[in-house]
């Protein structure tokens, strides 16, 4: 049984949304990750970037998480002289993650996420109502 | 005869694949909601209840049946054209700074709305043919 294209494209769009979700989880895991080293830099944001596909198989399309871009902004500098990776002026560098921004994205991530979910529940229903008429 | 050579059946019909190909089209929009660059598509066109209503008018009830020629003096039939449809971009009414046009609310809003039509029209199709199942019953059964 050949997969329906619309339950294809909802489903390919409900992994996206995990994988995107799981790179949010890995940024608030790390987000006060410092350097092992004074020289080093800290853990750099990641950003989820996503790309329609076409499933050369079997013709089917979808999206999916192409990769996970570093966000190139400053780090965070904290004053904290005492640490051991304090720079000369007494600075610590901090990753470039900010919690609010990941739960903020969290929260679209999911939002996306239940409206493919939806779209697989619609698409479901329709074939269901149409398969009733053979009821009679 | 087959039941597409009445107007009505073969209308709720294009009408049931016309929702049904929407629904295609709205599930890629929601799918890339993220997507950078994305415009979302929609169709137009699929008028089915207007060319429904132009026909109950050339022939009234379910319809005139398209009669067929089977020689070369008969009167062809006035022309009954299926409503076409297409697919062309249609931004909703955010574009984000990454080029993607998509506000996934809109486009839940479309998808109910499709879906209600097409229940709308598989509903009709399965009244119209236990219509047509009480009118073909033996009498007195």
């Amino acid at each position: 049984m050949s997969t329906d294209p619309v339950m294809h494209i909802a489903s390919s769009g409900m992994r996206a949304q995990s994988a995107r979700i799981r790179i949010i989880a890995e940024n608030v895991a790390n987000a006060n990750s410092t350097a092992k080293t004074p020289e080093e830099d800290p853990y750099r944001r990641k950003v989820a970037v996503f790309e329609t596909e076409l499933d050369r198989a079997t013709g089917l399309e979808g999206v999916r998480m192409a990769k996970a871009v570093e966000d190139r902004s400053d780090f965070n500098l904290r004053y904290q002289p005492g640490h051991p990776n304090a720079d000369g002026r007494g600075y610590v560098k901090y990753p470039n993650v900010s919690t609010l921004i990941e739960m903020t994205d969290m929260r679209a991530a999911q939002r996306s996420y239940q409206a493919n979910i939806s779209v697989f529940e619609t698409q479901r229903a329709l074939i269901s109502r149409t398969l009733q008429m053979l009821r009679g | 005869m087959p039941l597409d050579g009445l107007p009505l059946f073969s209308a709720l019909k294009g009408a049931m694949g016309f929702n049904g190909a929407r629904v295609e089209v709205i599930a890629r929009n929601i799918a890339n909601a993220d997507t950078p660059g994305y415009v979302p598509n929609d169709l137009s066109g699929g008028r089915f209840a207007e060319a429904l209503q132009a026909q109950a008018r050339m022939g009234g009830g379910l319809g005139a049946a398209q009669p067929t020629r089977t020689h070369r003096s008969h009167l062809a039939g006035p022309a009954i054209e299926a409503p076409t449809w297409e697919e062309s971009a249609a931004p909703d009414s955010e574009t984000t700074l990454d080029g993607n046009a998509v506000v996934v609310e809109e486009q839940v809003a479309r998808m109910t709305q499709t879906r209600m039509a097409y229940e709308a029209a598989a509903g009709l199709y399965q009244k119209s043919l236990a219509m047509i199942r009480l009118a073909a019953k033996p009498p007195g059964r």
